[in-house]
């Protein structure tokens, strides 16, 4: 196979503020020859005869390709304590707020949406059972929702593979798993059942409203490939799923400010996080 | 070179152009830039590192810079003191004032000579020239 | 091990409300407004609803559910609804309206023509912004006749800009045009210049 066509600089600028005003991703000079593959992938895939057919093709957003392109950059994979830096944030500052007015014994609920094959809920259980001293002090409930009812069923079955857990310690993986062979290791029952696995489509708000009000919610690697017109619905949809003060954790090259302005923007540790504004009380 | 060295400004603009007009104008003159889109990006970037002074557009997607002062201002943080020089194309008195009443310290009418924000920046950011 | 719950489902159905939705965005709570104005789209008469409940809503989330809901609606109707706010003298106001009809191109397209030749220059501005979600050979064709009889700069630094995107090698000529009417724009100047560049190079 030959080299791919180079982009010239201007080409790549066109494309570099395109992603950046879409998608709040910055592609500076020094990854130029990373994306170069990447777009010329593409351009092969889509049939392009050319970097500006491609373009243009990018531009109108015809079957997902701009989720397409970013997929092209970015690791994809799923595994347990995937982005621990919001987990460790969870712990040590969002559930620290939530807390400070209730009572032991009250609920916490944390929705992990989308959940996909199950990591992200199963790694908040089980980082909250490491690293939560209060993890006994409240009634906690993890809701994981996707979609897509076959990863969902691979959720409830909670079956996965070394990579999955290679971020896992042996400890960690002996107390929740048990190993089904050298391949395969299953959640145990009890946590297995502990969270509760709902189809949800984030743009109806007919699936989401039953799912309740959340004190933290998981949305990740979602909301920024949506239209304009879905991305405020979602928005909204997942703001009426928040208790006033309740927090929303995007993924890490996401930004509400591609999405919308509905949420309070918070930093805590070195993360951003976004809020639902707490209830004002009545100036009367 | 003017000494604007380790003077960092934050250019909140949605037009690409602008920014890069922006940029080459402070660059020039010393400063370190960084970039947002709207007030919203604006925010997070204030958020996450630290800055001298903010140029902010008021017509944004999402977050205009009216709403971004005043959300700026009212947070209680150090960064909500920062200068922060509105840039505009509106000219009318009511632009003017709507700024000024959210927080802003200065006032400058589109198109701008890069000299001009250059001076600017450098008083806003303690250096008169 | 803790965290073993049963989990039941804690979710209370909210009680529908009974009251007519113009009496909840005439005199309910912002939230009651804001969820009578999320549901907005799906009533008979919800454009009408909408249409006057936005003219006096004060609350910024709710007005954006407002705005959603004419997205939702998105027919030339709903979107022309949304236009005289980009005239508003509150910035939030311009950039609700302008982001509303962003997320409905294809009827906001309706209007275009009509915005880009109104005698307010910010309107026309803020129009080209409507003009970037065309099809790329359509907003370049647009954009390239608005400058070629634009007598504001900044509105032809706004069409520039977006041109800097979409534009084609038919652009080129109506930019050096452009650029030699405003010869004391330094911006439109540079606009001119960059975004010729980026033109320029992908005509291959």
């Amino acid at each position: 196979m030959t080299d791919p066509p180079q982009m010239t600089e201007d080409e790549f600028r066109r494309l570099a503020e395109f992603l950046y005003r879409r998608t709040g991703m910055v592609f500076t000079e020094s990854k130029r020859y990373y994306v170069e593959r990447r777009v010329w992938e593409r351009i092969d895939a889509t049939s392009s005869p050319s970097f500006s057919v491609y373009f243009a093709h990018l531009r109108s957003e015809v079957r997902d390709e701009v989720e397409q392109l970013i997929n092209a950059f970015t690791v994809n994979e799923t595994y347990f304590y995937r982005e621990d830096h919001q987990l460790a944030c969870l712990t040590t500052d969002l559930l620290r707020e939530r807390v400070a007015t209730k009572r032991p014994g009250d609920p916490i609920r944390i929705w992990s949406s989308p959940c996909s094959t199950g990591e992200e809920p199963y790694s908040i259980a089980i980082w909250l059972l490491e690293n939560w001293k209060d993890v006994d002090t409240y009634d906690i409930e993890i809701v994981g929702s996707d979609i897509d009812t076959c990863v969902l069923e691979a959720a409830a079955v909670g079956i996965f593979g070394k990579r999955a857990l290679m971020r896992l310690s042996p400890e960690v993986i002996a107390r929740y798993f048990h190993a089904l062979d050298d391949e395969r290791w299953q959640i145990l029952d009890d946590l297995r059942q502990s969270v509760r696995f709902t189809r949800v489509n984030l743009i109806e708000t007919k699936e989401t409203r039953p799912q309740g009000r959340f004190d933290v919610i998981f949305c990740r690697n979602v909301l920024i490939y949506f239209d304009d017109e879905s991305r405020r619905i979602a928005a909204e949809n997942l703001y009426d799923n928040l208790l006033p003060g309740g927090f929303i954790c995007l993924g890490h090259t996401e930004s509400m400010s591609r999405i919308s302005p509905l949420f309070e923007v918070c930093r805590y540790s070195e993360a951003i996080v976004y809020r639902r504004p707490e209830e004002l009380r009545r100036a009367r | 070179m003017p000494d604007n060295s380790s003077k960092r400004v934050l250019i909140i603009d949605d037009a690409a152009l602008v920014r890069a007009y922006y940029r080459a104008a402070l660059e020039a003159h010393g400063f370190v830039v960084g970039e947002a889109l709207n007030g919203l990006e604006g925010l997070e970037k204030l958020l996450l590192e630290p800055f001298d002074l903010v140029i902010a557009d008021i017509n944004m997607p999402q977050m205009d810079g009216i709403t971004f002062l005043r959300t700026l201002r009212s947070k209680e943080l150090p960064v909500s003191s920062i200068p922060v020089l509105v840039t505009s194309t509106e000219a009318g008195p009511h632009d003017i004032a709507a700024a000024r009443g959210a927080g802003a310290n200065y006032y400058l009418v589109k198109p701008i000579k890069q000299e001009t924000l250059a001076e600017y920046a450098a008083i806003f950011c303690g250096r008169p020239r | 091990m803790p965290l073993v719950r049963n989990p039941t489902p804690t979710v209370e159905p909210r009680a529908p409300d009974e009251r007519k939705p113009v009496q909840v965005l005439a005199s309910g709570s912002d939230e009651e407004r804001w969820i009578a104005a999320r549901s907005a789209a799906e009533t008979p008469e919800g454009l009408s609803l909408l249409t006057h409940a936005l003219a006096v809503e004060r609350v910024p989330r709710v007005r954006e559910a407002m705005f959603t809901a004419l997205a939702k609606i998105a027919t030339p109707e709903s979107a022309s609804v949304a236009l005289p706010y980009l005239r508003s003298e509150d910035a939030a106001l311009r950039t609700q309206a302008l982001d509303a009809l962003r997320a409905m191109p294809a009827v906001a397209a309706e209007h275009l023509s009509q915005l880009l030749d109104d005698s307010d220059p910010d309107v026309r501005l803020l129009a080209c912004e409507i003009a970037r979600a065309l099809p790329t050979g359509d907003a370049s064709r647009v954009l390239g006749e608005l400058i070629e009889k634009e007598t504001n700069s900044n509105v032809c630094s706004a069409a520039i800009e977006i041109l800097a995107e979409t534009g084609d090698v038919a652009s080129l000529p109506i930019l050096a045009r452009c650029a030699a009417r405003f010869p004391n724009d330094p911006f439109l100047t540079f606009a001119v210049k960059t975004a010729s560049g980026r033109i320029g190079s992908s005509e291959r």
